[in-house]
Formats: C-alpha cells, structure tokens, sequence
C-alpha cells in the first residue's frame, strides 16, 4: 500500500538526493591498494602472504588465540621469558632414578643458575645472528625463588640488557631495558600465570622435559663431578605453550648432565630451531643455551624478585612494538626472540636520533 | 561475468582472479558510497570510506565463511570503517565551527535546506536506508543484499523515515499543504 507522504515527498527526495551511480574504477583501486592488488594476483591459496597482510594475519591469531587474548603484551613478555631449559630436568632413570631427582628438585628452595644463550643462523656452522651490529650472546643469571618467583637477567659485554622479573605472590611480571631505561610491566591473569609457571618453576620445566623421549647417553664427568648424561628431543611439550604463528618451535633437542650425589641436574643444552614466526619476525634462526647450576638452597633477597620499575624508567607500550614490526620485517632486519621488545626499540631510537634536526 | 553470484565471484577472487573481485566491487561500490555518506555527510569521504571497505573486504576475504552473504558483510565493513573514519574527523567539524549560514536566497533553497535538516536528524539506520533508496534508485533487494535485512524490514524504516521527514518539513511551514 503506497505510503500517504509517497505521493509529494518522493519526487522531493529524488530530486534533491539522487545522484549520478558512483563508478568504481578498478584500476585505480588497485593503485591504491598495491599490496591487496598483489594479493589477489596471487591468490589466498598462496600462504605468502605480504607483509601487511601476514602481519595482520598473525596479529588476530594472537588475539584469537586462547592463551594470548588475555594480554597482548604478555605474548612478548613469555617469548623472553621462556626459560625452557632450566636445569631441572632429568628423563633417565639408570644410575639416576628420576623419582628421585624430581622429588630433590621440588625440594630445592632457591637456585641460581648461569648460562649462555646464543641465536644463529641455521646451518652447521651458522653465524651469530647479528643486529645492527651486536652479536647476539647473551651470558646469563637466573634466580629462581619457590616463594617469591624468579628473574632472569641477560649481559652483552657484561652489560645488563635486559631483565625479567616474575613474581610469583604478585602475580607481577616486569621486563626492563637499562640501555634504554625503558619497562613493560602487566599483571599476570590466572591465564598468563599457569603459563608462565611451566616456565619459571622448576616442576613447571621439569614437568615439560618429562614430556619428552629422551635416551641415555652413559657416565660422564664435569668438573670432577660424576654424572649420568641424557639427550631428549621432541618439541611436543614446548610446542602447545605458545601458538605456532607467534613462536614457533621446530625442532628441540637437549642435553642433561645429572649429579650421581646429588641427583640433582648439573648442566643443560638445548638447541632449539626456530621457524618463521611472529617472535622472529620470520627470520629462521637457531637457539642455543647453555645453564649450569651454580647454587642452590641459599637465601635470596627478596628485593631480586621485586616488580616494581627502576626510578626513572618509562614504560614501553606495546603498540611501540606493532608500529615497528612492518617496517622491520620487511627490511628483514628485526630480530624478535627472548629480547624483542628492546631489539625494535633500539632500532627505532636509532632511526628518531638520526631524523632529529640538528 | 556479470551475471554470476556473489558466491562464485568470492570463490574465483580467492583462486587469483582478480577480475571476480573487481566485479564484486562494480556491484557493491555505489551502495557502499550511499552508505557511507549516510553516516559522514560528505559524498568525497564516503567514496575514500568505500574504497577502504573493499581493500579490507579484499584482505579478509578469505575469512569469509558464507561467501552468499558477501554483499551484507561488506556492508557491514563500510558501514565500521565510515563510523572511525567520522571519529577521526577534525575537532571542529564536530565543534560547531562550520562556516556560518547563508540565508536562503530562495524557497527553493530554503526547501533544499529543510530537506536536508530533515534527513540529517533521522536515526542513522533510516538515514541508511534514505541515502539508499533516493542516491542511487536502489532497488529493495539490492538494499537488503547490502544491510543485511529482509525487503519487509527494509520497507518499514523507510516508511518510519519518510514519516520523519515529512513531519519535519511540515514543522517547518513546508509539506503536501505547504508552501511546495
């Protein structure tokens, strides 16, 4: 049934709003929007993606993802805190018998725990991967409290770059960049704590290396202390902590050295291969690390383990990270793993010092 | 190729046929424009916003779980990325600052302005269907394809918006009895 105003208003109407069809030109569409021209050039099918897109692609993943939505800044933050070998972990049971080990490891109070950890290029003889001219080896001190949480600290030419703090009765995790006097602190949701609790506590890692196949390699000795050696492989365990697009561990394999005395792990390696990922910033890169138990059962200050920033830090957004990450990946230059944040950081300070007018 | 559907033309553009999604973009681009000025007022950005829309349709195509309903999803692209295009509008469009009124030189301008006060303080989703409906002579079929919404639906708000409208012009001196 015609409308009562139909009559006079819609001939007003049309005469005041009609307008010529707006023409699409496609064309010029696609100069517009190159990247998206090129996609569809290529076609979805195809999963290299452009950097733009791929970028996107891995972003909502990680928003998706059940285990990061909670806090995208802690997608980062586990990245380099991933403390996947402590030296807590003993799959053998020959001379060693593993109840045992794993029984002393609840038991142990406090450690500390020093190491080397060192990114490469892959290949049998790969290069230290290098960013914008540092090599990047890092020597280690880790602490790990069972009441107050652990940190980790990283030293390139004996100078502190970074350092990660999770405290455990606060649920607080804090990473800091003293070159840059730069912070990313978050509360850890119940979600991010389980995680990051397979990681920094020693039954969390020793849970994950049970996880894996392992072989007995025999008697060795290190340093003059006897101990039984294990080799284990298998990313299993490790690969379901973080989605594959945003850390992507290919290949895991390990070395224990456990103290026939004390039955306890006196030494790990751990070579991982890293795929092209969010993490890496699509870069293939190997990991080796080294941890060798210093001490353990010896007080520690609670004042290690404390959350809060340095006096005159500045928190680092995590939205400093995403402006950069296209750029970078594209340069193919980035390099995400245990340090990103400050890796990106560092780049765009570099990049802002030489802009500035002088 | 004009004469395939939605659904073929989203599963060729997502085998590298950019040509099925060109004609995707022929089908929708008028609509998507209307659409957009309904919200921005300003027929230069909603043709920015439109564009926007079909690079953002073109990368999450794949995304797309019911390629039929291509037209209403694009729809609702357009319609979000006018709405942060309007936040993003510089303060003082927002502020009043617009450069002061111009009387009406003549009742065929002051109906001008009345009409488009009138259609200006409708609720969006009949401003929606106004722009629509009187831009472009779309049909109602092809304005549910795009909202999302059946024929009926899309019926009713543009009988409650042309209400509106005539009421409005009626207020203000203007209508079937009035001065027109």
């Amino acid at each position: 049934m015609p409308d009562e105003n139909d009559n006079w208003l819609e001939p007003l109407l049309e005469d005041h709003m009609s307008r010529e069809p707006a023409e699409f030109d496609f064309q010029q569409w696609a100069n517009k929007y190159p990247d998206e021209a090129q996609l569809l050039n290529r076609g979805y099918e195809d999963s290299g993606q452009t950097t733009k897109t791929r970028i996107q692609f891995l972003w909502r993943c990680i928003m998706q993802s059940r285990v990061t939505r909670y806090s995208a800044a802690a997608v980062v933050a586990l990245a380099m805190a991933l403390v996947l070998l402590g030296p807590f972990g003993t799959p053998g049971n020959g001379g060693v018998v593993l109840a045992d080990v794993r029984e002393k490891v609840a038991d142990i109070e406090t450690m500390v725990i020093r190491g080397t950890k060192t990114f490469m290029h892959p290949g049998d003889d790969g290069d230290v991967f290098e960013f914008d001219g540092m090599k990047c080896e890092f020597d280690l001190v880790k602490h790990f409290s069972k009441q107050h949480g652990f940190t980790e600290k990283a030293y390139v030419h004996g100078n502190l770059f970074y350092r990660i703090t999770f405290n455990l009765p606060k649920q607080q995790t804090l990473i800091v960049f003293p070159p840059y006097k730069k912070y990313l602190r978050f509360a850890s949701t119940d979600e991010v704590a389980k995680i990051l609790e397979k990681f920094a506590t020693p039954n969390g890692v020793f849970d994950l290396l049970l996880a894996s196949d392992y072989k007995e390699l025999g008697r060795d000795k290190i340093d003059g202390v006897e101990v039984e050696a294990f080799e284990f492989q298998s990313p299993g365990p490790f690969r379901e902590i973080l989605p594959k697009p945003v850390f992507d561990i290919q290949s895991y394999t390990g070395k224990v050295w456990v103290g026939i005395e004390e039955q306890l792990p006196i030494r790990i390696e751990g070579n991982l291969v890293i795929g092209k990922s969010l993490m890496t910033v699509f870069n293939e890169l190997n990991l080796h690390e080294v941890n060798v138990l210093d001490k353990y059962n010896i007080e520690l200050d609670e004042s290690i383990f404390d959350p809060d920033p340095p006096e005159g830090y500045t928190e680092f957004t995590f939205s400093d990270i995403l402006q950069v990450i296209p750029a970078e990946a594209k340069a193919g230059a980035a390099f995400m793993g245990l340090v990103p944040a400050g890796f990106l950081f560092w780049k765009r300070r570099r990049k802002r010092a030489t802009t500035r007018p002088t | 190729m004009t004469g395939l559907d939605d659904q073929t033309l989203v599963q060729r553009a997502l085998r590298a046929d950019p040509e099925s999604f060109g004609e995707l973009c022929r089908r929708y681009y008028p609509a998507l424009v209307a659409m957009a000025d309904s919200i921005l007022l300003d027929h230069h950005l909603a043709e920015d916003a439109a564009q926007e829309a079909l690079a953002e349709a073109c990368r999450g195509l794949k995304r797309l779980r019911r390629p039929e309903s291509f037209g209403s999803w694009l729809g609702s692209i357009c319609r979000n990325v006018a709405k942060d295009m309007l936040r993003q509008l510089p303060k003082q469009r927002n502020l009043g600052r617009d450069p002061p009124r111009q009387e009406p030189a003549c009742e065929a301008d002051y109906r001008a302005a009345a009409l488009t006060e009138a259609v200006q303080q409708l609720p969006p989703h009949q401003r929606e269907v106004i722009f629509m409906r009187f831009y472009n002579e779309m049909s109602y079929r092809q304005m549910a394809k795009v909202l999302g919404s059946t024929e009926q639906t899309i019926d009713g708000r543009l009988r409650r918006a042309k209400k509106s409208i005539a009421a409005y012009l009626r207020r203000k001196g203007l209508g079937s009895h009035g001065v027109l």
